[in-house]
């Protein structure tokens, strides 16, 4: 039968085969996690999205979020998948179970999102957000703010939001202008106006915890003077009941391209004076802990996009098996030919292996990443830590920013793939395609991510990170060549490994030492040809993975989906690879017309 | 009240391509799980005994890998599992397996077992016959149950939309129609509650049984070619939902 959301073998094989995973439940904190364990939750987590979840998808575009006299209304069916996954403890499958989390490896919560967030990503960002928010109180808030509202956050009884963005303060965040000013009771009056508040709104839950961003009277300008605050929608009482409303108003909400389930708010704080808050961790410390949860935010968002591709190519994989249309290539002559199934014309195998390539790849960097985050939990060795932690650091902008881009790609070919069908909204791959839109521009749009990866993370402790994952690369090329096919899939790697190595130098140097606002302009390929190597990394340790079990003798059913990370290899190293090398060069040409060229010259006028 | 419920594990209807070899399912190729008829029934066990007090046992008869069917009903909130378990078991029929479940029930104190109305790849025989080789009252297809004192109160879905009530003693054998209740979803705390159980298992010597060899054995497993007068679409679903309402119209179906 054909599958829907992601392709379970798929996940199988990264968790299982790949990573090997099972072996995190040697170490005390997950040993509740052994494979059966695994298994059982992918499978409970995928049948609850599918049954629960996704019927939300299409509501979540239709009718999505409502707004009327302050107050947002999410589609009626959202609040009984709210409840399921409450139930069911799926906010906070990582977090401490004394605070209501799970305690799960993290790369099993990234399979089981794989599901749920695959079957509504709009829906989903509720939890996500929740999630963020309460980790923001876990790791910064008093014992006070945490038993007032951890728990609830956790278990999905109150939901969470993140307040940063202003009017005139979007990407340059140390631009905002709301104040707090201390109250003799220690709290903070809290006044300004914040937008683009995804799921600032909303009648899911009695109330909502607003970490905000605001600037205490007096702090300095910039990023140097801003404090994070907790401002509940709802005042909360010692005792944990809901006190007044505190002043937290949405005046309205965005109509958007996609995501139409997730309400995205302008809230204005403080308009009559009374709004409260207090304040989270240390007073002008709040970019420091806004980055911490905007790491998790934008594999957070990276993984969003995966939720959009991953559908897609199973919606048009099962549809290019299905549609009847035209004759065999071979046979256009002959009139009486029967129509073939379009997976059988050329160009249509082309886009779906475009799209396979893409998803598996981007899949397979996903895990590892989660993979990183539970060795780092489990090691006691602090130097591990350390270099585990930078492989993560460095990888983020491109888990972020190249995979969405490559995100959307794919749902612009599931689009294509179903032809003029594809464009009409009777179909799911209409949607993806808007919903995954976005995944490019919040949480830092991909310009952002890849002036991160050039001006933070590509020197960050002298370039250790960048140079540990290249070790690790170099570690699955030198495996792979002992693996039978995947040798000459090595080979055919490893000198876009060589090539990167001297872009990234080229890049550092002419960054720090020449000319900045040329390699600023060739950021974001540079994010590209990152991420082409990444892929191509994971394809190849995905295709050594098949070619030893094909050589150890796989079982008949596995023979078609290990021949297909081979091929997958073959297909990447072949077709795509060439392409990042011809980028490479273009950056290494050190072209300035991007930054030269007369605003002037640019027309329009 | 003590409730034993039969669960199996079977094929994935929703999971598997339907490949036959040599008069079988080609077992190498499947993709289990819980038998669908089954959660209802274990939903419904959990219910009784939130209102009513007393334990769930979950009992399937099979080999090791039939423990995941147990495991995946405890963490539903089942609160025991029982695997039976031994080569002679296998290749049982209908009887056989009622024999084999009939030990298992006499080895407790339930007084009420449940199982599925039938199984995905059953016969809707197992129920029936294990009241029988109990002597225990049963009934089929129950969309219903009231416990009221020592007895309970079920209603069974009949053919035409109608529904009968019954009353019947405990201890009883009930098999559970689908639409009952709407099984929960199994959690997170589920799994990880019952991650580390040890499940029991009893073979035939501890059962004291040594089923019969089979009386019914198949001997062929096919998907039917289609065949006269049978009309099979093929296309998309667009193309064979408007295919389906061209013939609609044709025969005078829609006007």
């Amino acid at each position: 039968m054909a599958q829907i959301l992601a392709d379970r073998r798929d996940i199988d094989f990264v968790l299982h085969e790949q990573l090997k995973v099972e072996a995190l439940s040697a170490h005390g904190r997950f040993n509740d996690f052994s494979r059966k364990s695994i298994d059982l939750i992918i499978n409970e987590a995928r049948n609850l999205a599918v049954k629960e979840i996704l019927p939300t998808q299409v509501d979540g575009d239709r009718i999505g979020a409502r707004f009327d006299q302050g107050k947002v209304q999410v589609p009626p069916s959202f609040h009984k998948a709210w409840k399921a996954l409450r139930e069911g403890d799926w906010l906070a499958m990582t977090e401490d179970p004394d605070w209501g989390g799970q305690g799960m490896p993290r790369v099993v919560a990234t399979a089981a999102s794989d599901y749920l967030m695959g079957a509504n990503f709009a829906f989903m960002m509720h939890a996500g957000l929740t999630h963020g928010a309460g980790k923001l109180i876990e790791t910064f808030g008093t014992d006070a703010q945490k038993r007032l509202y951890l728990k609830k956050l956790f278990t999905g009884e109150w939901t969470g939001t993140m307040l940063l963005t202003e009017p005139e303060a979007g990407s340059d965040v140390g631009a905002l202008t709301t104040t707090a000013t201390p109250n003799p009771d220690g709290t903070y009056s809290i006044t300004g106006n914040k937008i683009f508040i995804s799921g600032g709104e909303h009648d899911l839950t009695p109330n909502i915890i607003h970490p905000v961003l605001a600037r205490i009277e007096g702090a300095p300008a910039g990023t140097a003077g801003i404090s994070l605050f907790v401002v509940p929608r709802i005042r909360v009482n010692d005792d944990g009941s809901l006190g007044e409303p505190n002043d937290v108003v949405c005046t309205g909400i965005e109509e958007k391209m996609g995501i139409h389930g997730n309400a995205t708010c302008s809230i204005a704080l403080g308009g009559k004076g009374g709004c409260r808050g207090t304040l989270l961790g240390e007073a002008n410390k709040g970019m420091r802990a806004m980055f911490m949860m905007m790491n998790d935010a934008r594999l957070m968002v990276g993984n969003q996009g995966l939720s959009c591709a991953s559908p897609s190519y199973l919606y048009a994989l099962n549809y290019a098996r299905t549609r009847l249309q035209g004759r065999h290539l071979l046979k256009m002559m002959d009139k009486s030919a029967p129509a073939v199934p379009i997976i059988q014309h050329p160009d249509v195998r082309r886009m779906l292996m475009l799209m396979k390539v893409h998803v598996e790849g981007i899949r397979s960097l996903f895990y590892y990443l989660a993979h990183c985050s539970d060795r780092i939990a489990v090691s006691a060795d602090p130097d591990e830590k350390a270099r585990l932690q930078g492989i993560i650091d460095f990888l983020i902008p491109i888990a972020k920013g190249y995979v969405t881009e490559r995100c959307f790609d794919v749902c612009s070919l599931g689009v294509q793939v179903y032809g003029g069908y594809g464009y009409i909204r009777e179909y799911p791959v209409e949607q993806l395609l808007r919903d995954c839109r976005i995944t490019a521009i919040y949480e830092g749009t991909n310009g952002i991510q890849a002036m991160d990866l050039l001006g933070r993370k590509l020197g960050q402790n002298q370039g250790r990170p960048i140079m540990d994952l290249f070790d690790e690369i170099r570690g699955t090329l030198a495996a792979a060549r002992d693996a039978d096919r995947a040798a000459p899939l090595a080979e055919a790697l490893e000198p876009a490994v060589i090539r990167l190595e001297e872009v990234a130098r080229h890049m550092g140097t002419t960054a720090l030492y020449g000319d900045l606002p040329t390699a600023a302009a060739h950021a974001h390929p540079f994010m590209e040809v990152c991420g082409d190597v990444v892929l191509g990394w994971q394809l190849l340790w995905r295709a050594r993975t098949a070619a030893e079990a094909l050589a150890a003798g796989a079982k008949e059913k596995d023979v078609p989906f290990y021949e297909g990370q081979i091929r997958s290899a073959q297909f990447f190293t072949a077709v795509l690879l060439p392409v990042a090398l011809g980028r490479m060069d273009a950056i290494l040409s050190g072209c300035a017309v991007a930054v030269e060229i007369p605003d002037d010259a640019f027309g329009g006028k | 009240m003590e409730i034993l419920v039969c669960v199996k594990r079977v094929p994935d209807a929703a999971e598997n391509e339907i490949a036959v070899e040599g008069g079988a399912l080609r077992g190498d190729d499947l993709v289990y799980s819980v038998n669908e008829w089954d959660n209802y029934a274990v939903e419904e066990a959990i219910q009784i005994v939130e209102r009513e007090g007393g334990s769930v046992t979950v009992v399937t008869v099979g080999d090791g890998e039939s423990e995941e069917v147990l495991r995946r009903e405890m963490a539903m909130g089942a609160n025991q599992g029982l695997l039976l378990s031994d080569p002679a078991f296998a290749g049982a029929d209908g009887l056989g397996l009622a024999t084999v479940l009939a030990a298992a029930v006499r080895r407790g104190a339930y007084d009420l077992v449940l199982t599925g109305a039938q199984a995905d790849d059953g016969a809707a025989q197992v129920g029936g016959m294990l009241a029988a080789i109990l002597d225990w009252p049963f009934a089929s297809l129950v969309n219903s149950i009231e416990a009221q004192g020592g007895l309970l109160r079920v209603g069974r879905e009949i053919e035409g939309g109608a529904q009968e009530v019954s009353e019947i003693d405990l201890p009883c054998v009930l098999s559970i129609q689908t639409g009952i209740n709407e099984p929960r979803y199994v959690g997170l705390r589920g799994i990880r509650k019952v991650a580390s159980v040890e499940l029991p298992v009893l073979d035939a010597a501890a059962l004291g049984v040594a089923p019969a060899p089979a009386r019914v054995r198949r001997i062929d497993y096919f998907v039917p070619p289609a065949g006269a007068g049978a009309d099979m679409l093929t296309g998309s679903t667009a193309e064979l939902a408007g295919q389906l309402v061209e013939l609609l119209k044709a025969k005078g179906g829609l006007k």
